[in-house]
């Protein structure tokens, strides 16, 4: 039988203690990290907290910090986790509050799904149908992958931006509402866009870091939904904030010189109403230590690309504008990256 | 050997430092860069904001340019590797990339789907003779302790970075100071996001990212970050001060770029490699190191 030593970080709230402690196991080949965190608490120390249920990755209790990145210990054969002679590190859930060992308060992480109203609000006036509201195949194909969230809460443990804002949504809840924002039986697409590009914590202000993707257990690729959702709300005309105006700015400059502009992206995206004074003046401190750097100047000369090279850049940007169908393309392309990420 | 070398915007721009180390140790170590002066920016996951489809036409005709070529296509930034990367995977559906190589046609580009881009940092790791790289380490930085600082899109995701095929990009910078003779730090925060993606949607969280990463390097005793991503360089060099404002603690870190790394080891002098051109002072670090 193989042996793994585990050091898992210990919480103990009598006392208001936290602690490493070693363990060592004699395990099954075959057998998960939850199975080991089962065989220390069964038969080592009896007061190691920890949440599971289902063994089978469908309940979504057991997501822990595994080597510092979240997943679900059921899911996670040892030798996976394993790296040499190392002990397997195992912490609870970052971004919430502990309260005991590996167990953490996730009161926080589900109030987001009550604030971005993840629940579907049907057309007006439609009767209820007798068995269900149905769906056709080819719009849920589309989305289904947001549709098998389990709640376990390793997305948002691993969060970026939930380390450092706890009014972010969060990867989970803007998936979810990604998921009714494209379904049709919903009848407030137009004003969960507009919701949802509104709010502090909203979908422009994730950072795009990929956390979420890589820790997500079943694939529900949040940050692709969050990303699908600035599209879908740009193109109800849902425009009106900074993220656009970045967005419009940034591809501006692009069409014109075929090259990121960074002398006016920033006066660009802040816009010229009377709220964009205080971050330009922002911006002053950062722009006059990169004038003594002599990287202002370098920002300023405006590289561009070839003169070749910006005709045709320019030719793609009007040929695409007038493609038709264009949201199609971008649902086309969109459909094949998930099949991709699902199949490995 | 010969690349056909996308420099990305910022290189050309705010991080000019970049540019210019590039050129100096492609030159040092002998391999010939084609800079692509008719590409245009990835478009770096903003222009996708509203518009993938644009976005992976443009990627898409960067690619097909190094196929034309037949060079491999050698990236200096983490987003743009990411963005490549990310087109690369969804032009493998070939509807979607006959589509788009309709658009590409008037200029008499095609891409078929072979081309890969590869960020000098894997170029560096991949593509030398073991100990090739080595043997030009003339003053190796035994003195230093250096934190490395990924950026996301050259970690994540690991579905479109070859990860399975080629599991030392998992390593990589710790592999490069490893090569230039110094130590290690790891923290928390060398996966993680620098923050710069946001620094115009929310400045307060992205350079609470920022601060916070430095300042952990800063504490577990490293001398300076080393980052493949130049967007990375301006949240965490050019914006340090602001950051350490945010945060509230004093911050000073001085941040390198992979060719300055390998540049300053292997002898080069530290103006050719642009290390006069930081907002961080870097004349401590450099006097550490014995230059």
């Amino acid at each position: 039988m193989p042996t793994q030593r585990f050091l898992i970080d210990r919480y103990d709230p009598a006392d208001d203690r936290a602690y490493e402690q070693e363990f060592s196991v004699d395990y099954e080949p075959g057998q998960t990290v939850l199975d080991c965190l089962n065989i220390i608490r069964w038969e080592q120390d009896g007061t190691l907290s920890l949440r599971m249920s289902c063994r089978h990755a469908i309940c979504g209790s057991c997501a822990v910090k595994i080597n510092g990145r979240s997943g679900l210990a059921c899911q996670t054969q040892v030798p996976a986790a394993a790296d040499r002679g190392d002990p397997i590190r195992i912490g609870p859930q970052g971004n919430q509050t502990v309260i005991k060992d590996l167990v953490v308060d996730s009161h926080k992480f589900m109030e987001q799904f009550e604030r971005a109203e993840t629940w579907l609000q049907p057309h007006e006036g439609q009767e209820p149908p007798v068995r269900e509201y149905r769906q056709d195949k080819d719009e849920f194909d589309h989305w289904q992958h947001a549709s098998t969230c389990i709640h376990c809460g390793a997305c948002y443990s691993d969060c970026t931006v939930a380390a450092v804002d706890p009014k972010f949504l969060g990867p989970a809840a803007l998936a979810k509402a990604y998921r009714f924002v494209m379904d049709s039986r919903d009848s407030r697409k137009q004003e969960r866009l507009e919701a949802l590009s509104r709010m502090h914590g909203g979908i422009w202000d994730c950072t795009r870091c990929f956390m979420c993707v890589e820790a997500c257990p079943k694939d529900v690729l949040p940050m692709d939904a969050i990303m699908e959702l600035r599209t879908e709300a740009i193109q109800a005309g849902v425009t009106n904030n900074h993220g656009t105006r970045h967005h419009k700015a940034f591809a501006g400059g692009v069409a014109k010189r075929g090259r990121l502009d960074e002398a006016t992206l920033p006066i660009l995206s802040a816009g010229f109403g009377p709220g964009a004074i205080p971050e330009m003046l922002g911006y002053t401190p950062g722009a006059i230590r990169m004038l003594k750097s002599r990287k202002l100047i370098a920002a300023a000369r405006r590289h561009g690309a070839s003169k070749e090279g910006r005709r045709e850049i320019r030719r793609l940007f009007d040929e695409v504008a007038d493609e038709k169908h264009h949201h199609d393309v971008n649902r086309e392309a969109f459909g094949t990256q998930y099949a991709e990420a699902l199949r490995t | 050997m010969k690349y056909a070398f996308w420099p990305g915007c910022v290189s050309r721009g705010a991080a000019p430092e970049l540019y210019k180390s590039t050129l100096a140790v492609a030159e040092h170590i002998g391999i010939e860069l084609v800079e692509l002066e008719a590409a245009a920016c990835t478009g770096a996951g903003i222009i996708s904001d509203g518009d993938p489809y644009l976005q992976d036409t443009l990627n898409a005709r960067t690619l097909a340019m190094a196929e034309q070529m037949d060079l491999p296509l050698m990236d200096i930034c983490s987003t743009c590797i990411g963005v490549h990367s990310l087109a690369r995977e969804k032009l493998g559906n070939e509807d979607y990339r006959a589509r788009i190589n309709e658009r590409l046609a008037p200029e008499g580009l095609s891409y078929s789907g072979t081309a890969e881009p590869r960020h000098l940092l894997w170029i560096l790791l991949e593509d030398f003779e073991r100990g090739a790289l080595n043997h030009l380490i003339r003053t190796p930085l035994s003195e230093l302790n250096l934190g490395p600082f990924y950026g996301c899109y050259i970690l994540r995701p690991e579905r479109v970075l070859g990860f399975d095929e080629n599991p030392h990009r998992r390593n990589s910078l710790e592999a490069a100071i490893e090569l230039v003779g110094a130590t290690t730090v790891t923290y928390d925060g060398m996966t993680k996001c620098c923050g710069f993606p946001i620094l115009t949607t929310n400045k307060t969280n992205s350079l609470t990212m920022a601060g916070t990463h430095v300042g952990e390097a800063q504490d577990k005793g490293a001398d300076a970050l080393v980052t493949p991503c130049p967007l990375c360089h301006l949240n965490l060099d050019a914006q340090q001060a602001d950051a350490a404002r945010v945060i509230q603690r004093k911050l000073d870190l001085p941040i390198l770029h992979i060719p300055q790394l390998i540049g300053l080891a292997m002898g080069l002098e530290p103006e050719k490699l642009g290390l006069n051109r930081h907002v961080v002072d870097t004349k401590p670090l450099l006097a550490k190191a014995g230059f």
